[in-house]
């Protein structure tokens, strides 16, 4: 994804761009196939590279409307109304999402995510190491952004909790995701930021927790190695049923995206054994007031 | 055609109870309405099956367009307040608690399975509107006396309840069926509703399809004639039309005019 994203001047609509742009790849990569173009072919109509193809087609970059006219015509859609239809899918996918103003503290690669989780309808968690961003006290994210960011000056911390705390706008607004998230004991147990902000933060757990639409499942230390050897990991469904369900981990300076069903189906399989392994949500709610207790 | 009975003998290696290397009714089903809770194991006996009898789409969207129907009928005109769902089946759209609770928002809801997956996804998935309450029973129909005596701690049984069995007495046979519909029927109190829908064998692609499906390593689904599906509501009051093909069972502007290949209705119990 390219920084130029964040040049546009009209505010963001609530759901943003991330959806539009996933359906706009979604369109070009079938019109490609079917016209039997290689991506190569279509990299050079649009003077770009063929790994700018497959971002365009997997929405993770912005589009000119004039790469996608150019692409339909290589690839024979002449059809009027198909036509107009993406060019208006293609505009809205170029409206910047609320997240736009942090962009300058923001890398790329999670400013992807921050698309997904908004426009998401259910989104898993698996957590190793911490609690979900999005179910973080205040003390709690600046204490966690502290560990990732040693060297950042004061305001800059500020602002990095500000994102954070912004994003949790998500669990109130009117139509909330379904926030389905699976926690290792160790990150409960683990004091982040001390005592005082740990009790504040799993009381706060307990919460969000009594939410319709949030979910948490406690996955003790008594139940043994668990099927995610590999670490956190997030998987979100859109409403949307050609949108596939992306699996996003998140990596020291970078993150993958998998959306490929054979990758997706190994992963929502690991965290379908997790989800079945773990305590029940009422049991993890009684759980999570025992740690507290040893706090 | 949620899978009600016990897969716990299947092959296993977490033991979780989920298993990727057979297909699973309720994720076949999922794929069929277009959910995206299956694997690739799932969809390819969904298309394998859609194969040999392409109306399976239609099947599953009708019964659940069916589920609806009767589930407003109940909640609305029979001014039912206490449901017990069982073989609840992956979420998908208009889950029995979201059509109870859109009429009366104070309904019960009580979710029966005994998959491990289905349960995980109802406890997370299907959940109550703050004025009502849902509860998930860990539980197999093949004990009817265990279900009713733990769904009694959940619901008042001085007050009527709708027992639905939607889509999953064909996991059974006849001989397994009648009685496990009967003692549920029985342990309910006058007034009480009931209502199910399940496959037909009146069309012939259909028949083959099942009969290959069963072969596959799921567990076996039965469809049944009119006849059979008259003996499951037998000593109860038939609101009309009757037990007829789903289709026709109460059909609103948007019902689906399609072929007939399932049959259901709903009981009152004297």
């Amino acid at each position: 994804m390219s920084t130029d994203q964040r040049d546009g001047g009209r505010a963001g609509e609530v759901q943003g761009p991330t959806v539009p742009r996933m359906l706009v790849g979604i369109q070009l990569h079938r019109f490609r196939e079917a016209a039997a173009v290689t991506p190569d072919q279509a990299a050079y109509e649009i003077r770009a590279s063929r790994s700018k193809i497959s971002r365009m087609e997997n929405g993770l970059v912005r589009f000119k409307e004039r790469d996608v006219t150019d692409l339909l015509t290589l690839y024979g859609i002449t059809d009027e109304q198909t036509r107009s239809t993406l060019v208006a899918l293609t505009r809205q996918a170029n409206t910047p999402g609320w997240w736009s103003k942090y962009g300058d503290i923001m890398a790329d690669w999670f400013e992807a995510y921050l698309g997904l989780e908004t426009a998401a309808s259910v989104i898993r968690t698996f957590e190793l190491q911490f609690v979900h961003g999005l179910f973080q006290t205040e003390d709690y994210a600046r204490a966690v952004t502290m560990l990732g960011h040693t060297s950042a000056p004061a305001d800059e911390i500020e602002r990095r909790v500000s994102l954070r705390l912004n994003r949790q706008d998500l669990l109130n607004g009117p139509d909330p995701p379904q926030v389905w998230t699976v926690i290792d004991e160790g990150a409960l147990r683990r004091p982040v930021g001390g005592s005082a902000v740990m009790r504040a933060q799993l009381d706060h757990l307990v919460e969000v927790s009594r939410l319709r639409h949030v979910t948490i499942q406690v996955v003790p230390f008594s139940r043994g190695g668990h099927a995610a050897a590999g670490g956190s990991f997030t998987v979100l469904r859109f409403g949307e049923p050609e949108v596939p369900d992306v699996v996003y981990i998140e990596q020291l300076t970078s993150a993958l995206y998998l959306d490929k069903h054979e990758d997706v189906d190994h992963y929502m399989e690991v965290m379908n054994h997790l989800s079945t392994e773990a305590l029940t949500p009422a049991d993890s709610a009684r759980f999570v007031a025992g740690i507290i207790r040893d706090f | 055609m949620t899978d009600a009975s016990s897969s716990h003998d299947a092959p296993d290696p977490a033991g979780t109870g989920i298993d990727t290397t057979v297909p699973h009714s309720a994720r076949i089903w999922n794929y069929w309405l277009g959910g995206k809770d299956n694997y690739a194991v799932d969809r390819e006996a969904g298309d394998q099956y859609k194969e040999i009898f392409p109306g399976i789409a239609v099947v599953a969207r009708t019964s659940r367009a069916f589920l609806t129907r009767a589930v407003r009928y109940l909640a609305g005109q029979a001014g039912i307040r206490q449901f017990l769902d069982i073989g609840t089946g992956l979420p998908t759209a208009n889950n029995t608690h979201e059509v109870a609770q859109s009429v009366a928002p104070e309904s019960r809801i009580v979710y029966v399975d005994n998959d491990p997956l289905v349960l995980a996804h109802a406890r997370a998935l299907l959940t109550s509107s703050p004025a009502g309450a849902c509860d998930y029973l860990d539980a197999n129909i093949r004990n009817p006396a265990d279900i009713l005596e733990t769904a009694a701690s959940l619901l008042d049984f001085k007050q009527p309840i709708a027992l639905m069995l939607m889509g999953i007495m064909g996991h059974f046979t006849d001989d397994e069926a009648y009685p496990i519909v009967s003692a549920l029927q029985a342990g309910l109190p006058s007034g009480s509703y009931f209502a199910l829908y399940d496959g037909a064998n009146t069309n012939e692609a259909f028949n083959q399809a099942q009969e290959g499906y069963n072969a596959s390593g799921a567990v076996p689904y039965h469809l049944r004639s009119p006849e059979q599906f008259n003996r499951l509501f037998a000593g109860l009051d038939l609101i009309a039309p009757g037990v007829v093909p789903i289709v026709r069972w109460r059909p609103d502007p948007d019902t689906e005019q399609a072929e007939i290949y399932s049959y259901g209705g709903v009981g009152r119990k004297p």
